[in-house]
């Protein structure tokens, strides 16, 4: 009888782990700097006497089909692979009407919704992976060509996680759309190839995310107090090393006043109450926020996140 | 008369069956003689959406079986070997990425390549009907090289694979 409970629990627990999914990145095709400033669709301001130049990705949505036709092109073949992408020009009219409605909505009493800076910072169009894509349409003669480049770039770690560039068969005839259509048909096995080797890499070894410790100017200690004859910063690097999978993570910047680790591998998961749950950088940075909260550390903290891959805690108070 | 309408009937049986028996005589040969894939891939440019239009070269003693087998061999190509780019067109990488996927799916990949009941003929089609152009049946030593141009339904031969459990899809794991 023993058995067969045994044998009913461990197969109860290995359904759930069979189960259990990862948490899926979200992926936006977002027109390069390179191509709105080659297409001047550019804003310019004065920034305390220098020129800075940003990219008008409202203008460029609205006033250039190829750029429609390649975003649409690309969503397409993305969501045939089961992977469907956030729509920029949709989610930039999301956030533009949320804004409208966030500023007239009141409650009975005539309250507003609460609002940091902070949160109107983050109301920004934002993905996990951002797709960045670059064109240029090149003429000799009569013969036109495309030269395609479109990379993947993780948006907490800044690295490039998966590209396909060219340039594409030159022509005579060929219409500059139908050129782009071709170009982005002939790159886009190889970018989704690139990209499933990111994934591959991820499932084997954990996301890679950022977690950042800072402290509060009022906070009386620092990241050099010393816990139990031990340095608070070599204890988070510790939990760190304990914490991460295969211990793999790098201490890029440590002051007495902040820490920063990079290339931090989180496992995909972790297990409550015998299930398994999708981990991010959030339920992550909970854990490392939970033991300095605790004895013996009683360190009052605060955790920030943005996306699946980057968290700030902050020491000292909430 | 009717003696010659019996051995007019026996001749046309008699033509029948070995007309059968040639065809089936030359699959048996394909069959026996496809123990290892060799050919060649050229990329001859961008296909419609979903598909590869390439140009497969196979070898066989005889050029008829190399143009039977050039099916299977973009199909095989396709999944295992890619292909490299020219003439402004892509290269690009096999459907497969594990090396040693042929070997491990032996069973499914036996019954997949049967050149009777293999399920590879419906992710493939020859252009020209099947019909090599000039200079691309060549005799080379005792055996021919035929180059043919077909289109690989790729897509559809991802997710049939896929479906099947044999290559991993971009979304699984989440």
């Amino acid at each position: 009888m023993k058995k067969i409970v045994l044998l009913l629990a461990v197969g109860f627990l290995s359904i759930n782990v069979a189960n259990a999914q990862a948490k899926k990145p979200t992926l936006m095709v977002v027109p390069s700097d390179a191509w709105c400033s080659m297409n001047d669709y550019m804003l310019e301001f004065d920034d305390e006497g220098s020129k800075v130049r940003i990219p008008d990705y409202k203008k460029a949505f609205q006033s250039d089909p190829d750029l429609l036709l390649v975003i649409s092109k690309i969503n397409g073949l993305m969501a045939d692979r089961g992977f469907p992408l956030k729509n920029m020009e949709s989610v930039l009219k999301t956030l533009e009407s949320n804004s409208a409605e966030d500023a007239m909505m009141t409650s009975k009493d005539g309250d507003e919704s609460s609002e940091s800076p902070v949160d109107k910072l983050k109301k920004v169009a934002k993905a996990d992976i951002i797709i960045q894509i670059t064109w240029k349409v090149n003429v000799t003669g009569p013969k036109k060509s495309i030269t395609f480049n479109m990379q993947g770039l993780d948006s907490y770690t800044d690295k490039q996680v998966a590209t396909a560039a060219g340039t594409g068969a030159p022509s005579f005839s060929a219409e500059v759309p139908v050129l782009l259509e071709e170009a982005v048909l002939s790159h886009m096995d190889n970018f989704t190839n690139s990209l499933q080797n990111h994934f591959d890499d991820m499932f084997a070894n954990g996301r890679e995310v950022i977690i950042r410790i800072k402290k509060w100017d009022s906070w009386d200690e620092d990241l050099e107090s010393e816990f139990d004859g031990e340095e608070l910063g070599v204890i988070i690097e510790n939990w760190m090393a304990a914490n991460t999978v295969s211990g793999r993570f790098s201490t890029t910047d440590a002051t007495e006043n902040m820490m920063l680790f990079e290339q931090v591998r989180i496992p995909l998961f972790e297990e409550r109450n015998g299930n398994q749950i999708a981990m991010d950088t959030r339920r992550y940075a909970r854990q490392l926020s939970k033991f300095l909260k605790d004895e013996p550390y009683n360190i009052p903290n605060k955790l920030t996140t943005k996306g699946l891959g980057r968290a700030t805690i902050y020491l000292g108070g909430k | 008369m009717k003696m010659l309408m019996k051995s007019l009937a026996i001749s046309m049986i008699a033509i029948t069956c070995f007309t059968i028996d040639a065809s089936a005589q030359k699959k048996k040969k394909a069959d026996k003689a496809m123990h290892v894939f060799r050919y060649e891939i050229e990329c001859m440019g961008t296909g419609v959406q979903g598909t590869y239009l390439i140009k497969v070269w196979s070898y066989s003693k005889k050029a008829t079986i190399a143009q039977e087998w050039s099916k299977k061999d973009a199909i095989h190509g396709v999944i295992f070997k890619g292909f490299a780019g020219a003439n402004g067109c892509q290269s690009q990488k096999p459907l497969s990425r594990n090396p040693d996927l042929m070997q491990e799916q032996e069973a499914f990949f036996d019954e997949f390549f049967d050149t009777k009941t293999g399920g590879y003929r419906q992710f493939v089609n020859l252009t020209t009907d099947g019909v090599p152009s000039a200079g691309d049946v060549q005799k080379v030593g005792k055996e021919y090289k035929v180059g043919l141009v077909v289109s690989v339904n790729k897509d559809a031969l991802r997710k049939y694979l896929e479906d099947k459990g044999i290559i991993k899809g971009l979304a699984s794991g989440f």
